[in-house]
C-alpha cells in the first residue's frame, strides 16, 4: 500500500525537522523555579559570566522522575530550584554529584549539603493567605495561629496542599511534628479536617483558591501570595505564632552533566552577593540566603517570620513514614 | 502492514514494556511485592472503585449529551445549527488547569452560577459532583464527533422507510435509529470510559483528596513520592478496567453487522422528529450551549482582566506578557501539532481499514495495540518514552521527534475507533465493485473508502490536533530547552500565580485550534468530495 510509504515519508520528514539542532554549547538547566523568575535570574547569570543557558520548566516531581529516567544519558547539567529535601532525594538516588563552591562558606549550615551535593540559594517561609472579602462577609479575622484554624468559623474554608503529593504539604506536616511532637501534631491535623475544604494536589493551588474567593484561607509558601497581591487580588498574609517551616530551594549538579565546568559557574555565581541581589532585583519575592544580600521592599525581614529550625535532611528521611501515617490517620478520618 | 506493525511495536509496546519491567524488577529481581502492597491498601482499593464509578458515569453522561447534539443536528431543521455545532466541538479544547479554574469560578463557593444565580453558599465543588461536571463537559464532544459521523452516513432514508411502513416516530427511533447507532454509541462509551479513567487533569484539581482516583495516584506516586516502580505498578492496575471494557465492547459490537452506505439513494425528508420534540431538543442543546459559552467567556474575561476573579478592569498586559515570554513556545507547539496530527489521522484510517477489511494474522493484536496507549495515563507513557528513547540507537530525548511520536501514537485511537465504526457501515460490495472495475487496492482505498470515511477522518484529525495542542501529562516529561509547549507555559504561569497570563495563553490556544479546525475542514472539502451523500442521491 502506498499509504504506508506516504507515512514513512512523513515520518522521515519529521525526523529531519527534529534533527535541525539548535545551539549546543550552553548550560542546560531543569528549572523548578517558575519560568519568568528563572528567566530573569538566569539572564542575570549570563550577563555576569557570559555563559549561555537553555532551561526547561519542570515542577519538582516531574523533574526528579525525568532525571531518574534519563540517568543513562543525562540531558541536563543542573537542577535549579525545588526545596532542598528534594535534592536530598536526588543525592540518595545517586543522581547528583558533589561540588563544594568556594563561596558556600558564607552560607549557614542548613543551606548546604556537608558533602556539597546541593546548595540552597534562596528561601521562603510557609504562611496563611486570607481572602479579605470572603472573611469580611463571614465576619472573621484572618487566622493568627494554627489553633485559630480549628475554630468553627473556618469550617470548610481552608485549603492546604496534601503532603502525599506536594512538598509544601509535607513541609507543613513535618514542621507541625517539630513544633508539637509527632502524636500531638497528628491529633491536631485530625481536628483540622473539618476546616479543610480540600487538600490540594499542587503546592500552589491554595493561593489561587484564596485569591478568587473559593477558599477563605490558603496555606502555602509565600512568594505566590505576594505575586497575587501584586496582581491585585485581595489577600492578606499572616504567620501562625506557634511557628512555621520554610523551604530553601537548592541547586544540584547532575551526575554525568555534559557541561560540568559551566554548571560549577552557576553554583558559584548564585550564592555570591551579586547573584543573591539578583533575586531581590528581579522581584521574585524570594528571601536571599546570603546574610549580606539586599532584601526586597515590602518583604518582612526574615527575623520577623516565626520560622522554626526546620531540618530538611531529617524531614527527607522521615517522609515516607509520616506521609503514610497521614494517609491512614488524617485522610481516612476525613470521611 | 509490516511497517505499521513495526511502528506500533517500537512506539507503543516497547515504552510500555520498559515501564512494566520497572514495576516487576524494582530492585533488579523479579517480584510482585509492589502489586501485593497496593492491593492490600484501603486507599488504593478506594481509588480503584472511584475510578470505575467516575468512568461509567462520565461515559454515560458524555455519550448521552454527545448523542443529543449529534441527533439534533442531523435530524432536525432547527435554527442556529452552525452555532450549536461550534458549541458541541468547542469543549474538546479545554486548556489544562485554566479550565478547572473556570469551572470553580462558575460553580465554586463564590461561583457565578452557584452563588450569584442560585444563591447557593458553600456549594461543594470538590469530589465526584464537580468532577463529573467537568469530565462530561470536557469529553462529550468526543462522543458527539463519533456519533455525528455515523448519523450523517445513516441518512434519514431508513427512518423514512420505517415510517412509511407505519411505524410511529418513537418506534422508528427505537427500532431503527438507535440499533444502527449502537456501534457508534458503544465506541463513544468505550472511548469516554477510557478517557475518563486515564484523565488526570480534572481529578487532580477537582477530585480533591476526598475522592482519590487511580490515574491521579499513578501521577502522585511518581511525582510526589518519587517512586517510579510504584507508579508503574499502579498504571498496570489501572489498565485492567480499560482493557476489560475494550474486550467487552469488541465482543458485543463485533457480533452485529450494520451496512447502511450501499450506494443506493439516501435522500430523505427530515421528518423523524415531531415539531414538539424538535423544540425540546433545541432547548436542551441551547442549555448546554449556554454553559459552554459561559465557560469560555469566563476564560476570555480572565485574559483581559487585571486580576481574574477579583478585579475585572480591562487590560492588555496579559497578552503583552504572553507574546514576550511565550513566543518560542507558541511556535514550537504549532510545529509539533501540525506535524503530528495529519500523521495520526492517516495512520488511524489506515489501521481502521486494515483491521476492519483485511484478514491477516495478528489483526486483533494490531487493533489491541493501537488502542492500548489511550488507556494508559499520560504520565506513564511520558516516563516510558524517556526510558525507551534515551539511548542509542533510538536517541530521541530533547528533540521534537519524541513529542511528535508521542502525540501521534497516543491519539490515533479516536481516529481508529470512529474509522472502524464508520467502516462497519459501508458495504464492502462498493469496494468490491471498484476492484472489479480494475482499481488497485490502493486506488480503492484512496478513491472509494477514504472519501466515505471523511467524517471519521475529520474527527480523528481534529482530535489529535487538539490534543497535541492541549496535552500536558505525558508532554511534561518530554519537553526540553529546545522544544517547549504552550501547555507547560500555562502550568508555569498558574503555578507562579499569574492567572491572567495563563488565561491569555489559553485564549490564544483556543483561537489557534479553532482556526486550525476551519483549515482542516477546508482542505478535506477540497481534497475529497465531502458531500458524498449528494453524490449518491
Amino acid at each position: 500500500m502506498k499509504t504506508r510509504w506516504m507515512l514513512c515519508g512523513l515520518l522521515v520528514l519529521g525526523i529531519l525537522v527534529a534533527g535541525t539542532a539548535r545551539a549546543q554549547d550552553s548550560l542546560v538547566v531543569y528549572s523548578s523555579v517558575d519560568e519568568e523568575n528563572a528567566k530573569k535570574l538566569l539572564d542575570a547569570f549570563t550577563k555576569a559570566t557570559g555563559v549561555k543557558v537553555r532551561f526547561t520548566f519542570l515542577s519538582s516531581g516531574p523533574a526528579v522522575a525525568r532525571i531518574e529516567a534519563e540517568k543513562n544519558n543525562p540531558q541536563a547539567d543542573i537542577w535549579y530550584g525545588a526545596p532542598s529535601e528534594n535534592h536530598v532525594v536526588l543525592k540518595e538516588k545517586g543522581l547528583s554529584q558533589p561540588y563544594v563552591s568556594p563561596n558556600a562558606k558564607d552560607l549557614a549550615a542548613k543551606f548546604k549539603d556537608p558533602e556539597g551535593y546541593w546548595t540552597s540559594f534562596y528561601m521562603n517561609p510557609l504562611g496563611f493567605a486570607s481572602n479579605v472579602n470572603t472573611l469580611k462577609q463571614k465576619g472573621v479575622e484572618p487566622p493568627a495561629s494554627w489553633a485559630d484554624l480549628l475554630k468553627p468559623e473556618f469550617k470548610a474554608q481552608v485549603q492546604t496542599p496534601s503532603p502525599q503529593t506536594s512538598g509544601t504539604g509535607y513541609n507543613m506536616v513535618a514542621a507541625l511534628v517539630i513544633i508539637m511532637g509527632e502524636d500531638k501534631a497528628f491529633d491536631y491535623l485530625k481536628k483540622l479536617n473539618p476546616s479543610i475544604q480540600t487538600y490540594t494536589q499542587s503546592g500552589t493551588a491554595p493561593s489561587k483558591a484564596a485569591a478568587i474567593g473559593q477558599a477563605g484561607v490558603g496555606i502555602q509558601f509565600t512568594p505566590a501570595f505576594l505575586q497575587l497581591i501584586e496582581e491585585g487580588y485581595p489577600l492578606k498574609i499572616t504567620f501562625p505564632k506557634e511557628g512555621v517551616g520554610f523551604e530553601a530551594p537548592a541547586i544540584s549538579i547532575l551526575k554525568g552533566a555534559p557541561h560540568l565546568e559551566l554548571a560549577k559557574k552557576l553554583v558559584d555565581w548564585s550564592i555570591t552577593i551579586p547573584g543573591q541581589n539578583a533575586i531581590t532585583d528581579a522581584k521574585t519575592y524570594f528571601f536571599p540566603v546570603h546574610p549580606k544580600a539586599r532584601l526586597a521592599k515590602g518583604l518582612p525581614s526574615f527575623d520577623e517570620v516565626p520560622a522554626i529550625n526546620y531540618d530538611a535532611v531529617w524531614a527527607g528521611k522521615e517522609k515516607k513514614r509520616l506521609v503514610d501515617r497521614w494517609i491512614n490517620e488524617v485522610l481516612r478520618a476525613q470521611k | 502492514m509490516v511497517g505499521i506493525f513495526g511502528l506500533l511495536l517500537v512506539f507503543i509496546v516497547y515504552p510500555l514494556a520498559r515501564v512494566l519491567t520497572v514495576s516487576l524488577f524494582p530492585e533488579g529481581t523479579l517480584t510482585l511485592k509492589l502489586y501485593q502492597e497496593f492491593l492490600a491498601s484501603w486507599f488504593i482499593r478506594q481509588a480503584f472503585v472511584n475510578s470505575v464509578v467516575m468512568g461509567v458515569l462520565t461515559a454515560v453522561g458524555g455519550t448521552a449529551v454527545g448523542f443529543l447534539f449529534a441527533f439534533t443536528l442531523t435530524r432536525t431543521n432547527i435554527p442556529g445549527k452552525g452555532f450549536l455545532t461550534l458549541a458541541a466541538i468547542l469543549p474538546v479544547i479545554s486548556p489544562p488547569f485554566v479550565s478547572a479554574l473556570s469551572i470553580i469560578l462558575l460553580f465554586g463557593n463564590n461561583g457565578l452560577i452557584t452563588r450569584q444565580l442560585f444563591g447557593l453558599r458553600d456549594f461543594a465543588i470538590y469530589g465526584l459532583r464537580g468532577l463529573l461536571l467537568s469530565q462530561v463537559f470536557t469529553f462529550f464532544p468526543v462522543a458527539y464527533l463519533t456519533l455525528r459521523g455515523i448519523l450523517e452516513s445513516l441518512g434519514g432514508t431508513l427512518e423514512d422507510a420505517a415510517m412509511n411502513l407505519g411505524a410511529t416516530r418513537w418506534k422508528a427511533f427505537r427500532r431503527v435509529t438507535l440499533p444502527l447507532c449502537l456501534p457508534g454509541l458503544a465506541s463513544a462509551f468505550l472511548v469516554l470510559f477510557i478517557e475518563s479513567i486515564a484523565d488526570f487533569g480534572n481529578p487532580l484539581i477537582l477530585g480533591g483528596s476526598g475522592f482519590p482516583v487511580l490515574s491521579v495516584q499513578v501521577y502522585l506516586q511518581v511525582t510526589g513520592m518519587y517512586d517510579l516502580p510504584g507508579g508503574a505498578a499502579l498504571a498496570v492496575i489501572l489498565l485492567v478496567p480499560s482493557v476489560t471494557t475494550f474486550l467487552v465492547q469488541r465482543y458485543w459490537v463485533a457480533r452485529k453487522r450494520y451496512v447502511t452506505v450501499t450506494g443506493k439513494p439516501t435522500r430523505a425528508v427530515l421528518r423523524a422528529v415531531s415539531p414538539g420534540m424538535q423544540w425540546t431538543l433545541f432547548g436542551a442543546c441551547s442549555a448546554v450551549t449556554l454553559f459552554v459559552l459561559l465557560f469560555y467567556a469566563t476564560i476570555v474575561v480572565g485574559a483581559f482582566s487585571r486580576a481574574w476573579g477579583a478585579d475585572h478592569s480591562l487590560t492588555l498586559r496579559n497578552f503583552g506578557y504572553v507574546f514576550g515570554v511565550g513566543a518560542q513556545a507558541i511556535k514550537d507547539t504549532l510545529i509539533i501539532a501540525v506535524t503530528s496530527s495529519p500523521l495520526a489521522g492517516l495512520l488511524g484510517m489506515a489501521i481502521a481499514f486494515l483491521v476492519s477489511r483485511r484478514r491477516f494474522p495478528g489483526r486483533q493484536a494490531m487493533e489491541f495495540i493501537s488502542i492500548l496507549n489511550f488507556a494508559v495515563p499520560g504520565t506513564v507513557i511520558g516516563i516510558g518514552y524517556i526510558l525507551a528513547f534515551n539511548q542509542r540507537p533510538l536517541l530521541l530525548t530533547g528533540t521534537a521527534l519524541i513529542l511528535i511520536t508521542n502525540f501521534l501514537f497516543r491519539y490515533i485511537p479516536v481516529g481508529i475507533q470512529s474509522g472502524m465504526a464508520g467502516l462497519r457501515q459501508i458495504d464492502p460490495s462498493i469496494e468490491e465493485a471498484a476492484t472489479n472495475l480494475g482499481a488497485s487496492s490502493h486506488t480503492t482505498f484512496r478513491r472509494i473508502t477514504l472519501p466515505l470515511l471523511v467524517p471519521a477522518f475529520f474527527s480523528g484529525l481534529v482530535f489529535s490536533f487538539v490534543r497535541a495542542m492541549t496535552a500536558i501529562s505525558a508532554a511534561i516529561f518530554l519537553v526540553s530547552a529546545d522544544w517547549n509547549l504552550m501547555t507547560v507555559q500555562i502550568l508555569s504561569q498558574t503555578e507562579a500565580g499569574r492567572l491572567g497570563a495563563a488565561a491569555a495563553f489559553s485564549v490564544l490556544l483556543i483561537l489557534i485550534i479553532l482556526l486550525a479546525i476551519g483549515v482542516i475542514r477546508l482542505i478535506l472539502g477540497q481534497l475529497f468530495d465531502y458531500r458524498y451523500e449528494a453524490a449518491f442521491g
